[in-house]
C-alpha cells in the first residue's frame, strides 16, 4: 500500500491516500463542470483505497451546488478546493483535487476531459458510487 | 476620437457572489504560473492596470489570504472558494484577473504562456509592464 500525502496552500486542511496502485496509474479527470473550471480542479479515486481527511477545527468551508448532496471542501483560510465529498449507503465517499493538495507522482499527466451535464440525477449518484473512494473527515489539530 | 483598444468583459466566482469587469484587448497574454499558491488554485493570470479592473457585485464577500512577503493579497469567494483576481505581488498596482473566470472567452485570442513562479525573484520583473497606466 502507498500513502500520498497532500496538504491545502496552508495546511489546515490535510490529505492521505492510502491505495494499492502507483500514482501513475489511477485515474486523472478534468471535470468540465463550471465548478471545477474556475478551480482548475483535477481529480482522482481508487474506490478500493481509502482517503483521510484532517482538518484544522473550523477550517473546512463546505459548499454546496447541483444536486445539493455534495460538500465541496474548501479551506476557509487560503480558499484551496481539496476534495468532494458524499454521504451514502456505504458511508462518506470522495474524491480529491490533485492540484489542490499538491499529491506527487501526477505531474507532466494529460487529465481526462470529463463532461457529465447529460447525467441524470441517478445516473450522477450511480457513477460516483462506482468511481468516488470511501472516506473519513476529522477534525483535529496538526500534528508536530 | 479613436475607438478604445479594449472591451469590458464581464466575470465571477461560481456562486455568482462575486462578479468582475475587466478591459481587454482582443489579443491577450496569459500566464499559468507553477507557484505553489497558484498550482493549487489553478490561477490563469490576465495581468490589468487598475483602470482596466472593478469589481461589480460582492467585494464584501471577498476573503483575503497572504503568506511569505505578504504583499500578494489572495482574494477568494468566501462561499465557493473562487479566485477570481487578485492583488499580485509582480504588479501591486494593478490586478490579476483569472481568465478561468471569465464568463466567456469567445471572440478572445488568449495566449496562455508558462511562467516559472518557482523561481519568482529570476522573473516577477518581466511582468511589471503589464499593469503600467497608458501615460
Amino acid at each position: 500500500m502507498t500513502e500520498l500525502v497532500g496538504h491545502c496552500h496552508c495546511g489546515a486542511i490535510r490529505v492521505e491516500l492510502t491505495t494499492a496502485m502507483p500514482a501513475a496509474e489511477l485515474p486523472l479527470r478534468a471535470c468540465q463542470c463550471s465548478f471545477c473550471r474556475r478551480h482548475g480542479a483535477l481529480t482522482t479515486s481508487d474506490p478500493a483505497g481509502r482517503l483521510h481527511i484532517e482538518a484544522t477545527p473550523g477550517s473546512a468551508n463546505r459548499y454546496r451546488f447541483g444536486l445539493g448532496v455534495t460538500d465541496f471542501l474548501l479551506c476557509a483560510e487560503c480558499g484551496v478546493y481539496v476534495a468532494a465529498t458524499m454521504e451514502g449507503e456505504a458511508g462518506l465517499t470522495a474524491v480529491l483535487n490533485v492540484p489542490g493538495v499538491a499529491l506527487a507522482g501526477f505531474d507532466g499527466r494529460t487529465p481526462s476531459l470529463m463532461i457529465y451535464d447529460d447525467e441524470t440525477p441517478e445516473q450522477r449518484i450511480a457513477r460516483r458510487k462506482a468511481r468516488w473512494m470511501p472516506a473519513v473527515f476529522v477534525e483535529t489539530q496538526p500534528s508536530a | 476620437m479613436s475607438q478604445s483598444p479594449f472591451t469590458w468583459r464581464a466575470g465571477g466566482c461560481h456562486c455568482g457572489g462575486v462578479r468582475f469587469e475587466v478591459a481587454l484587448p482582443q489579443v491577450v497574454e496569459a500566464q499559468s504560473c507553477n507557484c505553489s499558491m497558484c498550482a493549487k488554485t489553478g490561477f490563469v493570470h490576465i495581468i490589468v492596470p487598475q483602470s482596466r479592473f472593478r469589481v461589480t457585485k460582492g467585494a464584501e464577500r471577498l476573503a483575503e489570504y497572504t503568506f511569505n512577503t505578504r504583499v500578494a493579497k489572495h482574494l477568494f469567494c468566501a462561499e465557493c472558494g473562487v479566485k477570481a483576481f487578485y492583488r499580485p505581488r509582480s504588479n501591486p498596482d494593478g490586478w490579476s484577473v483569472n481568465a478561468r473566470c471569465l464568463d466567456t472567452t469567445e471572440g478572445l485570442d488568449l495566449r496562455i504562456e508558462a511562467f516559472d513562479g518557482q523561481n519568482w525573484e529570476a522573473n516577477a520583473a518581466g511582468l511589471a509592464h503589464l499593469s503600467q497606466e497608458p501615460a
